[in-house]
Parts: structure tokens; sequence; C-alpha cells
């Protein structure tokens, strides 16, 4: 469960004439697997992930999602927006349980874990406020709420953290390595950042721009629990080191 | 109330003034108290123009009169009617009103929403659009006669074009990630319409309301002048006819003071309505 593959899948924007986003990209994630596609700006990272959510459809090749084509989002596949992309009429926990709620999901079965998934990300305090008056990184821990609730099989995250500072942006990464040791879901995590990349994820896919293509998958062995204590370990610093001349090769 | 020293006077960092609610309220009444001063002062005998304007302390007692005097036999119709002829025009003004936002809000939606509705919708309400209220008049009387429906009818098509307009609006702005955010946690295309393209566009159909409020007042006022026989409008145009420009003072002032009572209530809705936005506001 949570396998995503994508075979061919080409992206033209703009006619047949138009840019080439993407080009014959072939992914394969196994359940339970969480990738990192690291990448430039405009290497079309971003529209890979919108494809596979199911937000934007292919111009060639095949997406699929357990065996299924993937043809409209789906709470099977959570997706974690770059600027949270909360409701910000509804409250932290009206955010959180708006899936569950509109999939007409008992309230009895949603509720209790709701309330655990927000103690997970260290909401519970919030539970009232408006997404207004959270700072960046707690509104980005209801964007991760929102998402686990549904139990998806896949979570999609396009840069959650790359508009947070320095600071939260290492806490929300403690969080996330937490949170998915519990879950075990399958991710697929978009980035540019080289050391989240390597920090979060059992695979690095390194992607360049125009046309957009996959050069590298880089599997990373670090050892499991992982925290970002790693960051400064020096099997941490080889992959890194590995991933700076792939990148650097490639431009 | 909290006193204030020149030497403590709050500014907000940005430099803009801040001014407690009591004063406010006074800078608020400093040009209509000299206006009308200086009218009271420009008036011999209680008349300004050669006796076609009255003083303010003549429209004052006319409107005393009107307001709290006896209604006799029916002899002066300017004598305890006021409050029955506000209520005339203030229940014509909310049936029509709610009437634009019933179908104004729904099709401005639908016209947002989808393109293809909007292509066969949108461009005949713009081409009725430059129509004005006034136009309709005749055609209101034909259909409706000296009814109060037609004054209805009048108000509906004057506040239904704004409304129409900036739910539209509001409809087409809704960020993408907020639809696309509701989509992948499971809503039907017509929850996304309800519980994201409708609150996210509050802020412009509100907008719309306000406006489509202020015409409404301007409907009420012309339809009734000429088709109906009761109202703020008809008693307007009945006491000019009759010379009392006493009356019409009195009566503009009150059209005034109900649209701007009605419009504050709005406000005061949409204020509590949009909590959430008031937080994301620089104005906050």
């Amino acid at each position: 469960m949570g396998t995503v593959s994508m075979t061919g899948v080409s992206k033209v924007f703009g006619g047949p004439q138009g840019v080439r986003a993407l080009d014959n990209v072939d992914v394969h994630l196994a359940e339970g697997e969480f990738m990192a596609l690291l990448g430039p700006s405009g290497c079309g990272k971003s529209t890979l992930l919108n494809m596979v959510a199911g937000f934007e459809g292919l111009t060639e090749g095949a997406i699929s999602f357990d065996g299924k084509s993937v043809v409209k989002p789906g709470p099977d596949r959570g997706v974690v927006f770059q600027e949270a992309a909360l409701l910000p009429w509804l409250n932290v926990w009206q955010n959180v349980i708006f899936g569950p709620q509109v999939q007409g999901v008992p309230r009895s079965d949603y509720e209790p874990r709701a309330k655990e998934i927000l103690r997970v990300v260290g909401l519970e305090a919030f539970h009232d406020a408006l997404p207004a008056q959270l700072s960046g990184g707690m509104r980005q821990r209801v964007g991760i709420a929102r998402a686990l609730v549904m139990q998806p099989r896949a979570l999609l995250m396009d840069e959650p953290f790359g508009a947070l500072d320095a600071q939260t942006r290492l806490s929300m990464q403690q969080l996330l390595l937490d949170v998915w040791q519990t879950f075990k879901t399958t991710v697929l995590f978009v980035t540019h950042d080289i050391d989240e990349a390597i920090l979060l994820a059992d695979r690095v896919c390194i992607m360049t721009a125009r046309p957009g293509r996959i050069t590298r998958d880089i599997p990373i062995t670090l050892p499991r629990p992982r925290s970002i204590d790693h960051l400064l370990t020096p099997d941490f610093v080889q992959f890194k080191a590995e991933i700076m001349a792939e990148m650097r090769g490639a431009h | 109330m909290t006193t204030l020293t020149s030497a403590a006077r709050p500014r907000r960092l940005t430099g803009r003034l801040v001014v407690p609610k009591a004063g406010a309220i006074v800078l608020a009444l400093i040009l209509p108290i000299a206006l009308v001063a200086l009218w009271q002062a420009s008036g011999t005998n209680g008349a300004l123009f050669g006796g076609a304007l009255p003083t303010p302390d003549r429209a004052w007692n006319a409107w005393v009169t009107w307001a709290f005097g006896p209604k006799g036999m029916g002899l002066n119709p300017y004598s305890g009617t006021w409050a029955e002829s506000v209520v005339f025009s203030a229940i014509r003004v909310a049936k029509g009103f709610a009437l634009a936002i019933v179908i104004g809000v729904p099709l401005g939606i639908a016209i947002g929403w989808w393109k293809l509705f909007a292509m066969v919708v949108d461009p005949t309400i713009q081409w009725l659009r430059p129509v004005p209220i006034t136009a309709w008049l005749p055609i209101s009387i034909a259909i409706f006669g000296i009814s109060d429906f037609g004054s209805v009818f009048l108000i509906t098509i004057g506040a239904f074009y704004p409304i129409v307009i900036n739910t539209t609006h509001g409809t087409r702005d809704v960020e993408k990630n907020w639809i696309r955010a509701a989509l992948m946690m499971g809503s039907s295309p017509f929850t996304v319409l309800r519980r994201v393209v409708l609150p996210a566009a509050l802020p412009s159909i509100f907008t719309g309301l306000r406006i489509g409020l202020g015409i409404a007042w301007t409907a009420v006022i012309v339809s009734e002048m000429v088709a109906v026989k009761s109202g703020l409008g008809y008693v307007l145009w009945d006491a000019y006819y009759v010379g009392r420009m006493d009356i019409v003072i009195a009566d503009m002032v009150s059209i005034g003071l109900l649209g701007y009572l009605s419009d504050f209530l709005i406000v005061r809705v949409e204020h509590w309505v949009l909590r959430w936005r008031r937080l994301q506001s620089f104005n906050a």
C-alpha cells in the first residue's frame, strides 16, 4: 500500500510548441519509502508532485498509485503545501478535521485520532486558534496534522519547510522524522535543500532543469531512527559531498 | 477612557494616528455641525434663496411635528406619519435587497466558478447593467401597476448588479491551493463551493452588499416618487408639490440616516463574519 509509480512522465506547458517542463521521468516509490526529490527551482519537481496528487494532468506517460492510474486528488494521498494553505476562517481543530468531516467519517471515529495527532504535532493548546494567529512553523504543523488525520497511504510534501527560518526548519525536520517513525507512510518530499533531503529521506532523486529530468537516484543509508544530530556525522557529510558534486556537474 | 498627554500620545510604529473612539466621534461631528451652523446663519426670516430653502431650525420643527404630532383626522399628512413612512420604505428596501442577495450571490458564484455558465450568462448581465433603474420605471409600472412589488422589483434590480459582480470577482479570486487542499481532503465539488469558495468570496460579497444597499435606497426613493403612494420617496415628492420644503429637508435627512444606519448594520455583520480576515489585515 502506498506505492507510487511514474513511467515515462513528460509535461509540456502551453501547447505542442510549449516548454518541456518534465522529460521522460521514471520513478517508483515502494511502500513506506521516504523519497526526496531534490533540484533547483524550475526543474519541475513541484509539477511532478502535483501530478501525483492529481492536481495537474500529464502530457505523456503514466502515473499510478497502488496500481491505479491517478485521475484526481483524493484523501489517500495527503498533500502538505508549501505555505500550509490552511483555510483561514477555520480554527486549528476545524482545519484538522475538515477531511474526515467532508468525507462523512463518523465523529467518534476521527475525533480521538485528530486529538492524538494534534498532540503529536504539539498543538493541543492551539485548538481554537485561527491560522493568522499562528507562526509559520505552527501553521505547517497544522498542515501536516490535517494530512495525517486522513490516514493517507502516501504523503506528498511540496517544500513544506521552505518558507521557515533555519531554526524552525530544524525543529520541523525533527518533528517530521518522529512522525514518520510512528506512521511509516510513503513520503514524496520535494525540496531544494540538500541537508534536508539527506536527513529525511531513504532515497534522494536529483533533478535538473530544462527539461526536468532525474539524473541520479542515491540511496541514503544513514541508520534510523534519525535526528537532526545526524547533520554532523561523517556519513552525512559524505552523502552531501556526493550530491553536491552531482549537482555541480549537472550545471 | 484613557486620557492622553501630548508626551504619551500613542502612535503606531508605522506612524499612523491612533485616536480613541470618543475622539473619533467628536472629529466626525465637527464638519456637519459647522455646515448646519453656516446654513442657519445665512438664512433671513428662516429661509435662504428667496424662501426656496428653509433654515435647519424650521426643518427640525417640521420633523418634530411630522414624527410626534397628533395624527388628527388625516387632514395634515405631515403630522404623526413619519414612522409609518420610514417603515414602508425600510420594508421595501429589506425585501428588494434580500431578493437581490438570494439571486445575486448564487448567480455570482456560478458565473465565477463555471466558465461555460459565465460565457452564456455574463454578457447578458453586462448588456443589461448600463440600463439605469430609472429607465426600468415605465416597464415596472406597466407590469406591476402602482404596487408595492413594483418598488421592490426596482430595488432588486438596482442592488443585484453590484452583488453579482462582486461575488463573481470574489469567486474567481479564491486561492488555488485552498481548493486543491479541499479536493485532496475528499470534498465533492459542491462541498468545495459551500465550504471553500463561498467563505473565501465573502469579503468581496460584502463589498457588493454595501454598494448594493446604497443603490437600494436610491431605488426605493425613486420608485416611491413615481410608482407607489407611500414611503419617504412619496412624501418627498408630495411635499415638494405642496411647497413644504421643510418636510423635504427633514425627509432627506431621514433617508440619509436610514441609509447610514443600514450600512452600519451590514458593517457590523461583516465585522463579525470576517473575524478571521481582520487578524490578517494591516489595519487590525
